[in-house]
């Protein structure tokens, strides 16, 4: 039972990561019909750069934050202002494409600048926890989980609350309407992928913080969840995605306790699947363009 | 006079007797023309060539063409689906996958020869293919290549944890020397020929259909199953056929992908990297098409050898920096584009960067 | 509406109490009526009665919420647009729906390779669009892409695609909708000539002269339901008709 509850717990820390990964990537989909193949590469670029600042300079990474959320948002806006919005009306397998071509740029870009080896960042403090009965909960964990669930929840004000969030998701239901409502959809298109690149990067340096990462596996194994989340969560939705996230990071974990291998993973395909078959709006939460939804 | 309807009216259309089996054999053979007979005339020649020539060749290029045959002939299967039928299938590794794992386990596990795994291999892969098709080929875009990358994902996870059977994450080996090996090593020459017929047929099987009644199901299918369906296309069977022909070449590469490599590992043949190339090559040629798919792979896989070779590590740095040039400047296929600007004599290549940008 | 008792033996098609309903809406209620082999039945009604939903529940593109579709007196609802295709019944598209990727004569040939009574070829099928393209009076485009084709072309394209699956039954809907004058004669021209080839022909028309000119029979639609039906004179001067057609003022201004 206390094996249960422990990998319940260590499943909510994780899935709430995993949900700050998946959010920026639900939305890029949702609003512009872009699956980003490099989301995961977002992520370990962000994670990247953590780690550097904690090298060079000993910043804590929660303290690092601000700094690799505007470096990511400036790469990712120009990514998508320069690259994506070329081809934006292209064939749905062009962007698949293009942002495929730009994972395999990424990652073997920081594999030559930092080798494929596991990389993590210390803190005096990932590493002690504290208990509530038989569970032990690492405090650099909770501390990363709050930041994300924190983090997913303001996403969703914005985008419900604020002029900019208008505008992102009037250009997601009808974009020739929204231009011509004088909203620029280029300028918007860029901030949304900036934005779903800066929470990919906090989001990869948290994983940082409270595990490791490498160019190699980390990222696709990132970007396959954030899939399966979006899928699950409904696309576009951001409440979604965060319990999306949860119910991910719990399943992994117990099934880990219960299956041998990577039967989970597995297990997380199949049920894509279905999904995709059988209610492609979405598992938890309803589709937010449900005009993409096309069966 | 006969009594039929009169001339030029509907019914005289309608109503016109077809011609018999014989009729149109005859006709067949008393049109043949230089000018309709060339594509297969060039295809012979080609062949015969490449047959020809393998003896001058030195067995390390022997191999390195291998790996460029065998492409044409993913390829032209992903065209069947992905271009032909616009259905993006960013799972076709799965077929891949499986025929090679088919194999191995056959004749590693159970002694079989690889003639008779190699047929078991490709019903697999048919079998497979619908299986997930009639329920995937519902689905449509962003979604069918997301389930379909899904299935691929799955069904390596799935040989990655039988490891009874499949050896698991540790891989499996082919036995080859001696008593062990129930077929003999085909060696450099032989796989090159092997390859070599593989791409053949499938080229020759996408030649034929394309021309068929078939070929025009696909292709209306893509454009409109609305319009399709109401002009009697059965859409679903024309859709699950497609994808299963696909599956049975892929899986035909993967099984003798497999005798090739001797030993392998799950994440060796179900690398989605192979469905990349695959889409990536019939993109750069021009999908839709015969040659395009074949012109994409023979230009794609001998410049990443190239690559690989003269750049080392930069290698898939470089080769996705490509990708990325390639999908911004010429999105409808580089091929495409030549055919486009030589008839229209316009060369920009930005004005053609503007037709989908935003 | 014709009377269920009055049902010809031989009716071709049949529709009994056809309904559907998309959310709150119900496009198609309650809707019955039969249509005799060799007939011209003409249907009408204003924007958004229901005619093309008719169509697409006749012809397998959407399922009825509940009522039942005969051919030949054989139920054949919510079976699929290939198999209804199959019973030989073809229907145009009111929104032109060609395979853009290909020729005008390819387009046309589709549905000869996968109609009935097919061609042996793909050869075969191409004369056979062919001569369904001179027919319908498109022969000279016959290998532009079908994007290129004026509006009237573009519907002459869609009969021709449909007769070429040899179909015993033509729906059509709307063909001459938006089209000029002299292009409505050679319409209408066009569509006797199909019925005289032995094709029953359910028309769908906006344009009132046009199908009192072609009707045996006609049929009026008003939101979901048949308000009237009969020979195209009585039917027309039928005062509920008018007034779901043209409005209110036109009843008024004619009894001034
Ligand atoms: N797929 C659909 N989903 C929801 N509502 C629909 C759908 N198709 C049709 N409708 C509605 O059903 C009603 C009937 O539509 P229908 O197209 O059959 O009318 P129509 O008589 O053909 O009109 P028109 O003369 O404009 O062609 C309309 O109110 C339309 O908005
Ligand atoms: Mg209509």
């Amino acid at each position: 039972m206390g094996q249960f509850l422990q990998a319940a717990a260590y499943g909510v820390v994780q899935g709430g990561l995993l949900a700050l990964v998946a959010v920026g990537f639900s939305l890029v989909w949702g609003v512009m019909n872009v699956i980003n193949f490099s989301h995961g590469a977002f992520a370990v670029t962000g994670a990247y750069v953590a780690w550097l600042m904690s090298q060079r300079f000993g910043l804590d990474p929660f303290l690092a934050i601000p700094i690799v959320a505007v470096a990511l948002f400036g790469f990712g806006y120009v990514i998508q202002r320069g690259l994506i919005n070329l081809i934006i009306n292209a064939p749905i397998f062009l962007t698949l494409l293009l942002t495929f071509g730009l994972n395999l740029v990424i990652l073997n870009g920081l594999q030559l600048l930092f080798t494929s080896d596991d990389r993590t960042i210390d803190t005096s403090y990932a590493s002690q926890s504290f208990a509530i009965g038989v569970v032990n909960v690492p405090y650099g964990r909770l501390a990363a989980c709050f930041l994300a669930i924190v983090i997913t929840v303001a996403l969703a004000l914005v985008m419900t609350r604020t002029r900019l969030g208008h505008a992102i998701g009037a250009t997601g239901m009808d974009r020739g309407a929204a231009r011509l409502m004088g909203i620029r959809a280029r300028h918007i298109y860029a901030v949304t992928f900036g934005i779903a690149a800066a929470l990919a990067g906090i989001a990869g340096t948290m994983i940082a913080t409270v595990g490791s990462f490498n160019p190699t596996t980390t990222p696709g194994q990132l970007t396959l969840d954030a899939f399966v989340i979006s899928v699950l969560g409904g696309l576009g939705n951001m409440y979604g995605a965060l319990v999306g996230g949860l119910v991910l990071g719990i399943a992994e974990s117990i099934g880990g306790l219960l299956l041998t291998g990577t039967w989970v993973n597995a297990i997380a395909m199949a049920v894509l699947i279905v999904v995709l078959v059988i209610r492609p709006s979405g598992l938890i939460g309803k589709a937010q363009y449900s005009g993409r939804v096309e069966v | 006079m006969n009594a039929g309807p009169a001339r030029g009216s509907v019914a005289a259309v309608l109503q016109r007797p077809h011609r018999t089996l014989v009729q149109v054999f005859v006709d067949w053979i008393r049109t043949r023309r230089p000018a309709n007979s060339w594509p297969a005339l060039l295809g012979l020649v080609a062949f015969a060539a490449m047959l020809g020539v393998q003896q001058l060749i030195e067995p390390g290029t022997q191999r390195l063409l291998s790996a460029v045959f065998m492409f044409v002939a993913l390829a032209q299967a992903w065209n069947l689906i992905g271009g032909y039928t616009g259905y993006a299938s960013f799972g076709q590794v799965a077929f891949f996958g499986l025929g090679a794992y088919t194999v191995a386990v056959l004749m590693n596990n159970y002694h079989v020869s690889f003639w008779l795994a190699m047929p078991v291999a490709i019903l697999a892969g048919v079998l497979f293919a619908v299986l997930i098709g009639v329920p995937l080929l519902r689905l449509r875009g962003h979604y069918f290549a997301i389930a379909t990358l899904g299935a691929a994902e799955g069904l390596r996870e799935v040989v990655n944890n039988l490891t009874p059977i499949t050896g698991g994450g540790l891989g499996i080996t082919i036995p080859t020397f001696g008593d062990q090996a129930p077929t003999p090593y085909f060696g450099k020459p032989g796989f090159y020929l092997a390859f070599l017929v593989l791409a053949a047929v499938s080229v020759a099987v996408c030649a034929l259909l394309s021309r068929s009644r078939f070929g025009y199901a696909m292709v209306a299918v893509n454009e409109d199953q609305e319009a399709a369906g109401a002009v009697g296309i059965n859409t679903t069977l024309v859709k699950v056929v497609a994808f299963a022909v696909s599956a049975a070449i892929v899986a035909c590469a993967g099984a003798f992908y497999a005798f090739q490599q001797i030993e392998f590992y799950p994440t060796d043949v179900f690398d989605a990297s192979f469905t990349v190339l695959m889409v990536i090559m019939v993109m750069i040629g021009g999908s839709g098409t015969v040659a395009g798919p074949l012109a994409g792979a023979v230009g794609l896989e001998l410049l990443s050898q190239f690559l690989r070779v003269n750049l080392g590590a930069y290698n898939q740095l470089i080769f996705g920096a490509i990708i990325v040039v390639v999908v911004v400047f010429f999105p409808q296929g580089v091929v495409n584009y030549f055919r486009d600007a030589v008839r229209t004599r316009q060369f920009s290549i930005f004005d053609n960067v503007r037709r989908y940008r935003l | 509406m014709i009377a269920p008792e009055a049902a010809p033996a031989t009716a071709i098609l049949e529709v009994r109490n056809l309904s559907k309903r998309f959310g709150g809406l119900w496009a198609l209620r309650d809707v019955s009526f039969s249509v005799a082999e060799g007939q011209i039945l003409g249907v009408i009604g204003p924007n958004g009665a229901g005619k093309s939903t008719l169509v697409n529940l006749i012809t397998g593109l959407l399922r009825p919420t509940s009522g039942q579709v005969l051919i030949d007196g054989e139920d054949v609802t919510g079976s699929r647009p290939w198999v209804i295709a199959h019973d030989r019944v073809a229907r145009t598209f009111q929104i032109v729906k060609p395979f853009r990727g290909l020729t005008v004569r390819e387009n046309v040939a589709i549905g000869a390779m996968h109609g009935n009574e097919r061609d042996l070829t793909v050869r075969d099928s191409l004369a056979t669009a062919d001569e369904l393209l001179e027919l319908v009076g498109i022969a000279k485009h016959a290998n532009d892409a079908p994007g290129q084709l004026s509006v009237a072309d573009a519907r002459r394209l869609e009969l021709a695609k449909a007769l070429a699956t040899r179909p015993r039954l033509l729906l059509i809907d709307e063909v001459m909708a938006g089209l000029r004058y002299a292009e409505i004669e050679a319409a209408v021209q066009l569509i006797h000539r199909v019925r005289d080839s032995g094709i029953t022909i359910v028309a769908i028309e906006h344009v009132m002269k046009a199908i009192v000119s072609v009707s045996d029979h006609i049929l009026v639609l008003h939101h979901g339901s048949i308000i009237a039906s009969g020979e195209p004179r009585d039917v027309l001067s039928d005062e509920r008709v008018i007034e779901a057609y043209l409005g209110h003022r036109y009843v008024k201004r004619r009894s001034t």
